[in-house]
């Protein structure tokens, strides 16, 4: 494959520089916006206010966060090498705000059209110890359920909607089936609902052509700290609270008074 | 008496008298680290499909010979109330699973241990707070590395000021993090009122 970008883009596109960087702060002018590839047997060229981003765009392909200033982009999807006034997909504009991340999908529609749907990510803070999974219904089929370990998690899903949880971080059996019944379409198969981590599946394909799939995207950086570590339930190696030290000293004072007293008295008495 | 080291980043922590203070941290977000692409520059592409994720390098061992510290380590998550799972066995450290490891490119890999337990006694970490800036610190992977650090920082500190996104940080430079606890016991909660704190760097990078 071919990519390349043109300077003519006002925006210039700046990558994220990946895993090191937290996903919740973007920036205060921009946004992130990934391309996801889900039309099955088409390989596209992907253009953005009129010029060529990416040439020979593979299905089941993901794009690195384009960083990109808020505002309107016309986006027209065309077989390799047509030109732009031949769209396969398109023209839509995807309206971006800033400090918000997007995913792109180009895809089927329920009907077996090909389409282009604009999904806003959710990089809320996950707590301690979870995951969140979004499930997004891209493919050409009727509204399914999502099962999770063989029984339904999230009910009627329909093209192209999404739905999401925050889950306990582990690996779940995840399957498809039409809504209402267990009998799976795509799946199941095992998805790593990864702590700290946006793990957002996508059902694509075509039910009637037989190749429903699931594709996976993640963002990460959404974890957040315990809230704390209690690494002790004895207190046999516990410091002397203070305030008995310092009763103690001023016991100790006292004492040392009443003998110093003592001694005087004694003294007295001996002198006297 | 503890070192004092500043290691905490924007975070100082101060020692004064008898008591422990600290600034307020810095926010926790962190701008987006950016590079800029030229006109040549390509954007990256990735398969998406459904595939195995990298599995981490669970530590399984640390030793500081300088205190006689041995003990094994294994994967630990998280409590139901959100802390820090600890093994109860006091002679055993827990890796927090979700953070960084010794194989990590980025942050701090944390290990923490009971310093006692009405069960089992005193346990290895109690040393901790005698640890010497300069020692040694042995970390052995499940593979079999050896990954060496040498220790920058002893500290105590409250646990209600205990940084912890800087202690459970993943995107900063590598680092150990080695936690028990300690100063006084508060018999009402059944915990110590403090942590100590040792931070180690690797020796090689």
């Amino acid at each position: 494959m071919r990519y390349k970008i043109l300077t003519g883009l006002a925006a210039g596109f700046v990558a994220t520089a990946g895993l090191a960087a937290p996903a919740q702060a973007i920036s205060p002018s921009t946004a992130d916006l990934y391309l996801l590839h889900a039309v099955p047997d088409l390989t596209v060229d992907v253009w953005v206010n009129g010029e060529v981003l990416i040439e020979d765009f593979a299905p089941e392909t993901l794009t690195d966060p384009l960083d990109l200033a808020a505002g309107d982009y016309e986006v027209v999807i065309t077989a390799p090498d047509d030109p732009i006034s031949s769209p396969a997909i398109g023209p839509v504009t995807l309206t971006l705000a800033a400090n918000t991340s997007y995913t792109a999908v180009a895809h089927l529609a329920a009907d077996g059209t090909p389409t282009a749907t604009m999904f806003t990510n959710d990089l809320a803070t996950t707590a301690a110890g979870t995951g969140r999974l979004t499930v997004r219904h891209t493919a050409a089929a009727p509204a399914v359920d999502v099962l999770a370990n063989g029984e339904a998690a999230f009910t009627n899903l329909e093209n192209p909607n999404e739905v999401k949880a925050d889950l306990p971080a582990g690996t779940i059996s995840a399957a498809v089936a039409a809504t209402g019944t267990t009998e799976p379409v795509i799946g199941p198969a095992d998805v790593n609902v990864q702590e700290g981590v946006n793990t957002i599946v996508y059902a694509w394909g075509s039910l009637e052509d037989g190749n429903l799939a699931l594709a996976v995207q993640t963002i990460d950086g959404l974890h957040a700290a315990p809230g704390g570590v209690n690494s002790g339930t004895a207190g046999l190696v516990a410091d002397p609270d203070p305030a008995l030290i310092g009763i103690g000293i001023a016991g100790l004072m006292a004492l040392l008074a009443v003998g110093t007293m003592v001694t005087l008295r004694v003294r007295a008495k001996n002198e006297g | 008496m503890f070192s004092q080291i500043g290691v905490w980043g924007m975070t100082v922590l101060l020692l004064a008298g008898c008591s422990w203070t600290q600034e307020q941290p810095s926010p926790s977000a962190t701008p987006s680290q950016h590079s800029s692409l030229g006109a040549d520059s390509e954007i990256g592409t990735h398969s998406a499909a459904l595939g195995a994720v990298p599995a981490p390098t669970p530590p399984t061992r640390v030793q500081i010979p300088s205190l006689e510290v041995d003990v094994t380590v294994r994967p630990v998550g998280v409590e139901a109330d959100g802390f820090m799972e600890i093994p109860p066995d006091v002679a055993v450290g827990g890796w927090y699973k979700y953070g960084s490891d010794p194989a990590s490119d980025t942050g701090t890999t944390v290990i923490a241990a009971h310093v006692d337990s009405p069960k089992y006694g005193i346990g290895p970490f109690a040393a901790l707070k005698d640890a010497s800036v300069g020692a040694v610190v042995s970390v052995t992977s499940a593979e079999g590395v050896v990954h060496e650090y040498v220790i920058e920082s002893v500290e105590r500190i409250e646990k209600a000021r205990l940084p912890l996104d800087e202690v459970f940080d993943r995107e900063g430079a590598p680092r150990l993090a080695l936690i028990t606890c300690g100063g006084q016991f508060d018999y009402g909660t059944g915990h110590y009122e403090d942590n100590i704190v040792v931070i180690a760097i690797p020796t090689t990078p």
